[in-house]
């Protein structure tokens, strides 16, 4: 199965252009580069203080009208060896009642205002921390549908999304192989998500403005088998786990000319959620209870646009559960007693607008261990990016 | 009861009866020339200031609130406004009129064969500063006519009265403008962007040469030293350059070699004094006899 979708997807690569050059209505066709190159400071690894290279990523994005309503957009990707469609959707965007816009596909999912932009668009190098932790490694990426409308509000633009999604990516923060779509099918069986959001947009004067947003997700995040007694010789029983996801966020930016912006964006995330854990002792060792907690993460970055051609920026980054922890029932986004602290810096280089950067960029993680005298050193990591934009690929909505 | 239902249906009249047209405009120039044809029928507002460079415009919802509540809205068009596309999707507004004002302009540098990203920001269907030629105003103005009258056609007398009255104007003003800028006729000028030759061409000034190596790409130190040995060449006193692109390339090109740097609007409202089309052109041509 996995082969042929290799080959429909190399099929669609090297045949896009050839294919829509025939066309008299082509949609835009354009290709994201990523290269980069590191080295980490990690003790005792093999790779501490060598430089060292990750294979070079692509995005080819395809998109266009498909009628005079609606937009169509596929996004296909080559990362770490493997070509995946990492987004496919279409969108009404008028002529519904109320104005309704629907989207449906599989896509980043509008949950903070930082999920749904491409990663290539972000001032800084490094996926967010809690994104990590309660969302798995690609962010909020899943399969679904949303619906949005603008509330009649005149002087702030206000709008509403909710949405239902088919939760793989809840799933894939606790899967122990977040690749195996069989094994999240296990996890959390067919139980949809449901997404929601809030956000408003506000000019403060011709050179400022504010963006504000609320966000909750509800759902069921996995199907555990608990033991209730500790016998083993007894049948466990299956118990529904539910999450729920609410979150904030603000973006600030101020833009004085066209050389200069200074800009703060802050997100933070709670989740509440039944978990497993064992209470046994004794002949019952093998106990369990289902037991709630409430963890949170969160970031806040701000990035200072000083030329036209440069930028500079630190970012704080905050979540329960430690990076780099294999994903389960007592790890990540279900871990309530352990925490990772990131602090970031870069330096961007745009020699000609959006279409070549050049990025430094250096995180230093912190693991904090709750218990038991468990502990790990400190990581820092030093990346140069490169990254190339060519093709028609439109900027982010603020 | 029913004087609730009889006010409110008063009311609604009186809102239709008052109804005008709402228009929305990319850039603060069409926006004048709106506010010169529709008078007090039109509401009208704009998305790019006079002192913002109309290639980048943020993708704002603030701007999609105001497209949202628009019957028309007016560009300028030829690739100028890539971002209008993505404003207009996100206004979600079914029955919005766009209108492209480049429809009846006489284009210019249209490029021939293949065009690459090698070439710099080349506008595939022509150059689109079109409105920098007065004379290019006046084609806008008989479009905006055009389009409010079929929009209102209970107003078109009073349309077609003020664009008379503006066209009559804007002619006294070319001549007046054509007579200033004879003293600088066939002179060779250097400008900062491809974005002069409508006003070149309309006024006879010799375009010399440009700052930026290429359209829309940033200055290097070597095309620099080029500049630098053509102004001395050709004895050349002007670079004119938009007031919203950075001056640092030209005050080293003018520290080396004397030359003056304009920086003038070329937007309305683009600087403090600068309220309608006529003011903006009557800064650019008096900042040009100026240092003449």
């Amino acid at each position: 199965m996995k082969s042929i979708r290799k080959i429909i997807i190399l099929f669609l690569i090297v045949f896009a252009e050839t294919l829509f050059a025939q066309s008299n209505v082509n949609p835009n066709v354009s290709i994201i580069g990523t290269f980069n190159a590191f080295t980490n400071f990690i003790k005792g690894s093999n790779e501490y203080g060598k430089l060292n290279f990750e294979t070079p990523e692509m995005e080819m994005f395809i998109d266009g009208y498909l009628n005079p309503y609606s937009r169509a957009t596929v996004n296909v990707a080559f990362e770490e060896g493997e070509f995946a469609v990492e987004e496919i959707y279409a969108e009404i965007l008028r002529g519904l009642p109320l104005d309704l816009q629907v989207k449906a596909g599989k896509y980043l999912v509008g949950f903070g205002k930082l999920n749904s932009v491409h990663p290539h668009t972000w001032p800084f190098l490094e996926r967010p921390l809690a994104h990590q932790v309660y969302f798995g490694e690609e962010g909020f990426n899943d399969i679904g549908f949303d619906v949005s409308f603008i509330l009649p509000i005149e002087a702030v633009y206000t709008s509403f999304d909710i949405g239902i999604f088919k939760g793989d990516a809840i799933g894939k923060s606790e899967a122990q192989d977040p690749e195996d779509e069989e094994s999240i099918l296990e996890l959390r069986g067919i139980n949809p998500v449901v997404v929601g959001r809030l956000s408003m947009f506000y000019d403060l004067d011709d050179y400022s403005n504010l963006a504000l947003g609320i966000n909750g997700a509800y759902g069921l995040h996995a199907k555990s088998e608990l033991n209730l007694n500790g016998d083993s010789t007894m049948l466990s029983i299956i118990e529904n786990q539910y999450f729920l996801y609410g979150g904030f966020d603000f973006k600030y930016k101020y833009k004085p000319d066209t050389y200069t912006s200074f800009t703060i964006h802050g997100e933070g995330i709670i989740n509440n959620r039944d978990v497993t854990r064992d209470n046994g002792f004794g002949v019952n060792i093998g106990k369990q209870i289902n037991e709630q907690i409430t963890t949170f993460g969160g970031f806040i970055y701000c990035d200072y646009q000083f030329l036209k051609q440069f930028s500079i920026g630190a970012k704080y980054d905050f979540t329960y559960g430690i990076i780099g922890d294999d994903p389960g029932s007592n790890t990540l986004s279900n871990d309530d007693k352990n925490t990772t602290n990131g602090i970031s810096g870069w330096i961007g280089y745009y020699p000609v607008e959006e279409t070549l950067a050049l990025r430094l960029g250096v995180q230093h993680l912190l693991f904090n261990y709750d218990d038991d005298g468990t502990s790990r050193d400190s990581e820092t990591i030093i990346k140069l990016q490169m990254l190339f934009s060519l093709g028609p690929h439109k900027a982010h909505q603020f | 009861m029913k004087k609730i239902i009889l006010f409110f249906v008063i009311l609604v009249f009186q809102v239709s009866a008052f109804s005008e047209v709402k228009v929305v405009a990319t850039t603060s120039v069409i926006y004048d020339l709106v506010k010169q044809v529709g008078g007090d029928k039109v509401s009208v507002d704009y998305l790019c200031r006079g002192d913002q460079d109309p290639h980048f415009l943020e993708i704002l919802p603030s701007y999609m609130l105001k497209i949202r509540k628009a019957d028309i809205m007016f560009e300028i068009g030829l690739g100028l406004e890539l971002w209008a596309p993505q404003l207009i999707d996100g206004s979600r507004n079914s029955n919005l009129i766009l209108v492209d004002l480049s429809k009846e302009i006489n284009k210019k540098e249209v490029p021939a064969g293949k065009i690459d990203a090698s070439q710099g920001d080349i506008h595939p269907y022509g150059n689109p500063h079109y409105w920098l030629d007065p004379d290019n105003a006046k084609v806008m103005a008989k479009q905006i006519l055009e389009s409010l009258s079929e929009q209102d056609p209970d107003n078109a007398n009073y349309f077609r009265s003020n664009y008379n009255k503006f066209v009559k104007n804007l002619e006294e003003k070319i001549k007046q403008w054509e007579d200033k800028m004879s003293k600088v006729k066939g002179k060779p000028v250097v400008f900062f962007h491809a974005s002069w030759i409508y006003f070149a061409e309309h006024f006879g000034i010799k375009i010399a040469g440009y700052v930026e190596p290429k359209p829309g790409i940033p200055p290097t130190p070597s095309h620099n030293a080029e500049v630098i040995n053509l102004i001395k060449k050709n004895n050349i006193n002007f670079i004119v350059m938009e007031n919203y692109y950075s001056d640092n390339s030209p005050k080293q090109i003018s520290s080396a070699t004397g030359v003056n740097v304009l920086k003038v609007p070329v937007g309305v409202f683009g600087i403090d004094g600068v309220n309608n089309y006529i003011e903006m052109m009557d800064y650019i041509v008096n900042k040009f006899l100026e240092y003449n």
